[in-house]
């Protein structure tokens, strides 16, 4: 606990001086951004992907926000916060002077009003990142206490989390609507939030403007208010080829999900800064070890199997041919950028004798055949589908490569009927606990909807979720890595950072490892 | 009188084309795997979650309720809410059809300009260089898939010339129709080919029919003959084509709306496939039937006015 | 007479031009023999295997060891583009054939029937093309599952209409001329009357619509490449080998483009062979 609450103390001084000292900054303006698909609801609690969530927080502030890496905290709206010995009560308190981008104070009323809004488990699908929280309490003006139902070592994390964002009390609920979710609806048309920017604008499926939040409470490097920028243009180009040459030919500022193929051309490019940023994100083969799939016996069953799979993929060939060297390999289940990750060398190294070995040993000499679900029309996964196939065909493992599309593949995927598929995993919350829950925990969604699970792997995951000595949690965090990783239902791939491509007038723009924009910081230099 | 009460006849017909078409569309939607819960939950949905909302949207229901819900609201003209996007259907109707139908009534227009005046050309020198010229470029713009030429086009007028922009639809309508250009270029190629082909052939149908030679023999100045004989019989089946074709051009513009980032329908109505959005598919579908529906009514009457004995 | 004094030749060496024909239909013969006998043997012409990877030859430009360079997984792309035959002229046979013959034999026989049978036919060609094609196939695929046996389905569904329709509209102009009610008088039964006049002058629409629609059924195969609905990897196939060379149209043109070529080549040679035979019909 201690360690942790240092660095966010350290993380109040840097708050202003996150950009590295470069030239002096430039205010005004008006950058474009253009987006592979377009957000859906603006609406912290309702919302329901990243389509919404990496913008979110231009637009709604947190008490708390991440840092830079991703991994630590620091303050946003509250400026300073404890917790209780017992670990039971948080107290935080809110920073002077914060307006609503409608120039209302922002009140410790709005702030309990926002968190019970965002714990009650009625609401959207995000409220169990603070389901922790018993009630909220604003005990005066400036001063609100969290009383929770028991200890939680990610509760702070947690309220640094896009849906924890403060929403203005009396605008939401002046809102017309029959459901509080009606509202949502309603609200998030014309948000009146507490982040840099406040939507203006907004033509589905093809533009967002945002504009300067006047009332933003954080001072930029010239010690005047953010943001630096006067708006921001998201433009919806939901073809790579065509927003690349959008921003190759000047139109634009900045474009996302660029494809691996093209990060090498386009660093050679003199017009664009091409930049990995670092990411929790992680790809890998999710596959099915019930016992019996189809009324047959399910050779992925066999731990051996599973371990020959993953001895037979050569991760080193696949990031060279899929990623095009942009990624690397992972060394667990969880991404290097997730805190508590505790891996060390790269998972399961290219050993085809070995391979071949287990899989004789798990009478499986000559293979069996087995098929894998891919995103329709994704390069990227059609690409390691194929890859996989050529490699398990040496255990002369036959990989039937089915491509749907996403509502096909989550429902498949849900009825625990798939053999094998592929996917992807993007932390939300600077904690390990999401991703744990999720893989390794029965419970959430039956391991990755494997079948797969592991008596001490859920002993531990429960006696983490209340463990409040960092020390001993990392400890527990280690083990449950070391067993889902040896025997775990996936075959680890690689980890590849967030491509984004930048004109060379953009500066200060970040993507943080668990995606969101951050554009506070971001300025363009005439 | 004969028109008005043939044109009366045709739209009493569309009344159980679109029917047919909204059952079609009703059931076909629902055979799709998984509902819209799972697919906006993505694989991180949880049992409980889209528990909850398939039955706050109404989908725990029997089919047949449903379906009869659907009906009762599309005749008060309620189209419902979008499943995926949180607004009324028809809002996303008024803001993606007009695109959609602007981009393919340019592409039309194109075609039309492109493929008639060449496609004459092409059957009078039948077989001499322009005729192999003609079609052979025909044939090249007839193999070129949408999203390879869109891009292509994109990169040289685009980012090389900086004639048009590269992709968008800009704002008020003379900046639509420039940013539409490309977009209709390349959505018209296709229909140029096969418009051209078959008029050609027509053309040469005609050329060799008996009353051809029977004009000429009558002494008609070689015009005349060609327009009021040739033109006239040539061009119905090219009518005929051209109408069978709209569809497939309002197919063609989701690809298209999806290389030069058009905002339109038919990227509107991937997607709500993708995501299960059953409001938004079913009032696109509609929507797009009875738009059809009229081109074909269009398109019947000039065959009227090109052939009046079509009209019994 | 100084205007159709140019077309003139034209309209007299339809009787004469037998050679001049016969060289754009013989172009058109020797391409798809071409094109079947690398369909049926593409191993005898590849030199690589289509499929395998060479990881120490990726995306390399053309050169003589790889005709047509390698793609992003090392795959020689001549080789590809070869083995891709077996499957086009598959697609563009397969996908066709059925809709083509069907469409035409309801069209001819709703157009010499006439009446109620037109306009239930009318109900169901207005429903059927009322549907964007290209989503309608891509919803079909969707609930079939993708591949190419599911592609040729949602296509039958929908393309038959063409064809259909098409040659109805012909058969009604043939019936009202002379010798379709000389045929009636002489007491034909109506299958000779179909058959053996009305359909020999009525099909041209439709056979020219045909040879255009092999290869527009490539492009279909392109563009649910492009979606991932179309052939499965790795099976090479034109449509889906341009839609993986997008990315790299910039950096390795060769990928798409060769694949593209043959696309043209093989569909120039359907339109001659479908020009040829028409002129074969009209000059008869």
């Amino acid at each position: 606990m201690n360690a942790m609450f240092k660095a966010l103390g350290l993380g109040a001084i840097v708050l202003g001086a996150s950009l590295s000292g470069a030239a002096a900054v430039e205010r005004g303006g008006i950058l474009t951004y253009a987006r592979q698909a377009d957000s859906r609801l603006l609406d912290p609690v309702y919302n329901q992907g990243n389509v919404n969530i990496w913008v979110l927080s231009s637009m709604y502030d947190t008490l708390i926000l991440p840092t830079d890496d991703g991994k630590g905290l620091k303050p946003g709206l509250a400026t300073n916060w404890q917790v209780s010995k017992d670990g039971l009560t948080v107290t935080l308190h809110l920073r002077d002077d914060i307006k609503f981008s409608d120039g209302t104070p922002i009140t410790a009323e709005d702030v309990r009003w926002s968190l019970e809004r965002a714990a009650n488990p009625e609401h959207g699908i995000w409220n169990f990142m603070l389901g922790s929280i018993d009630n909220v309490e604003a005990r005066d003006e400036k001063t609100i206490l969290l009383h929770l139902k028991h200890t939680d070592p990610a509760i702070l994390p947690a309220l640094s989390v896009f849906n924890a964002a403060i929403m203005p009390e009396k605008q939401y609920e002046a809102t017309k609507g029959a459901s509080d979710e009606d509202k949502a609806k309603t609200f998030a048309q014309h948000p009146v939030g507490s982040g840099p920017f406040v939507l203006t604008t907004w033509e589905r499926g093809s533009s967002m403007k945002l504009a300067r939040n006047p009332h933003y409470w954080a001072k930029g490097e010239d010690g005047k208010p953010l943001p630096y920028l006067d708006g921001i243009n998201f433009e919806i180009i939901p073809d790579d080829a065509t927003r690349i040459l959008k921003l190759q030919s000047g139109e634009i500022d900045g474009a996302e999900m660029i494809p691996y193929a093209r990060v090498n051309e386009l660093k050679q490019d003199p017009a664009v800064d091409m930049e990995l940023f670092p990411s929790t994100r992680v790809q890998y083969v999710t596959l099915n070890v019930r016992p019996k799939l189809e009324g047959e016996k399910n050779p992925l069953f066999d731990l051996k199997v599973r371990q020959a799979l993953n001895y037979a993929a050569n991760k080193q060939a696949i990031i060279q041919i899929v990623t095009h060297g942009v990624g690397k390999p992972m060394t667990s289940f969880m991404s290097s950028g997730t805190p508590m990750q505790t891996g060390t060398k790269p998972l399961y190294p290219y050993d085809l004798a070995k391979a071949k070995a287990l899989l004789k040993d798990a009478g499986y000499p000559d293979g069996f055949e087995t098929s894998i679900m891919v995103i329709a029309g994704n390069q990227d996964e059609i690409g390691i589908a194929t890859t996989l196939q050529q490699m398990w065909s040496q255990l002369g493992v036959k990989l039937d490569i089915q491509q749907v599309d996403d509502g096909t593949r989550d429902t498949v995927y849900r009825n625990g009927t798939f053999h094998m598929r592929l996917s992807v995993w993007t932390d939300d919350i600077a904690d390990p606990s999401e991703f744990a829950s999720y893989a390794l925990y029965p419970p959430t969604i039956g391991a990755l909807h494997t079948g797969w699970s592991n008596d001490k792997a859920t002993k531990l995951f429960e006696a983490s979720q209340q463990e409040l000595d960092p020390k001993k949690r990392l400890e527990e965090y280690a083990q449950m890595q070391k067993i889902f990783n040896t025997s775990g239902p996936t075959v680890p791939l690689y980890e590849t950072p967030y491509a984004v491509a930048l004109s060379k007038n953009l500066h200060g723009f970040n993507q943080i490892p668990l995606g969101n924009n951050i554009f506070r910081w971001a300025w363009l230099s005439r | 009188m004969a028109s008005l009460s043939f044109i009366l006849r045709r739209i009493l017909q569309m009344i159980p084309t679109i029917l047919f078409i909204l059952v079609v569309t009703f059931v076909l939607v629902r055979l799709l795997p998984g509902d819209p819960a799972t697919v906006m939950l993505g694989d991180r949905g949880r049992e409980a979650d889209i528990a909850r909302i398939n039955a706050q949207l109404g989908l725990d229901k029997p089919l047949v309720v449903q379906f009869l819900y659907f009906i009762a609201n599309v005749f008060s003209g309620n189209l419902g809410n979008s499943i995926a996007l949180r607004v009324p259907v028809t809002t996303l109707l008024v803001e993606r059809l007009p695109v959609t139908l602007l981009l393919t009534g340019m592409a039309a227009a194109i075609a039309v300009i492109f493929s008639v005046p060449l496609g004459f050309w092409a059957a009078l020198r039948q077989n001499r260089a322009s005729d192999t010229i003609i079609r052979g470029t025909f044939q090249v713009g007839l193999s070129m898939p949408v999203f390879y030429v869109g891009l292509l086009l994109l990169i040289f007028f685009g980012a090389h010339l900086h004639w048009f922009p590269i992709g968008g639809y800009g704002h008020g309508f003379g900046d639509h129709l420039y940013h539409l250009f490309l977009p209709a270029v390349t959505l018209a190629l296709s229909l140029s080919a096969v418009l051209m082909r078959n008029l050609r052939s027509a053309i040469l149908n005609v050329i060799d029919a008996e009353y051809v030679d029977f004009a000429r023999s009558k002494g008609l100045r070689g015009y005349v003959i060609l327009v009021r004989h040739v033109l006239r019989n040539a061009v119905i089946s090219t009518v005929t084509l051209f109408g069978l074709q709209v569809g497939v051009l309002l197919g063609g513009a989701v690809i298209t709306e999806t290389v030069f980032a058009i905002p339109g329908a038919g990227r509107l109505m991937i997607d709500s496939i993708y995501g299960r959005d059953y409001p938004v598919i079913q009032g696109l579908t509609i929507s797009l039937a009875i738009v059809v529906s009229l081109i074909f009514l269009a398109t019947d009457l000039l065959q009227a006015w090109l052939d009046p004995r079509i009209m019994r | 007479m100084s205007d159709i004094a140019t077309s003139q030749p034209d309209g007299d060496a339809g009787r004469k031009k037998g050679r001049r024909i016969s060289i754009s239909f013989a172009t058109g013969i020797v391409i798809l023999i071409v094109s079947l006998i690398l369909a049926f043997f593409p191993s005898a012409f590849a030199p690589y295997d289509p499929n395998v990877f060479d990881y120490n030859a990726i995306l390399q430009a053309p050169s003589s060891a790889h005709l047509f360079g390698t793609d992003n997984f090392g795959r020689d792309m001549f080789s590809r583009v070869i083995h891709a035959y077996t499957l086009d002229m598959q697609i563009a046979v397969f996908a066709t054939i059925v809709p083509a013959i069907v469409g035409t034999l309801i069209g001819a026989f709703v157009g010499y029937v006439g009446g109620i049978t037109e306009s239930v036919f009318g109900r169901i060609v207005d429903a059927t093309i009322t549907f964007p094609f290209l989503v309608l196939v891509i919803a079909i695929v969707s609930v079939l599952g993708p591949g190419l046996i599911n592609m040729y389905i949602a296509v039958g569904i929908i393309d038959w209409v063409f064809y259909g329709r098409l040659t109805l509209g012909e058969i009604k102009v043939q019936k009202r001329l002379d010798y379709a009610a000389a045929g009636q008088v002489m007491g034909y039964r109506p299958s000779r009357i179909i058959f053996r006049h009305l359909l020999p002058n009525s099909m041209t629409p439709a056979l020219v619509y045909w040879m255009t629609d092999m290869a527009l059924c490539i492009l279909l195969g392109s563009s649910l490449g492009y979606l991932g609905l179309g052939a499965q990897p790795p099976a090479a196939e034109w449509g889906v080998l341009i839609a993986d060379g997008k990315n790299f149209m910039t950096s390795a043109w060769w990928i798409s483009v060769f694949p593209g070529i043959a696309i043209v080549i093989t569909g120039l040679g359907f339109s001659l062979l479908g020009d040829g035979i028409t002129e074969l019909l009209r000059t008869k």
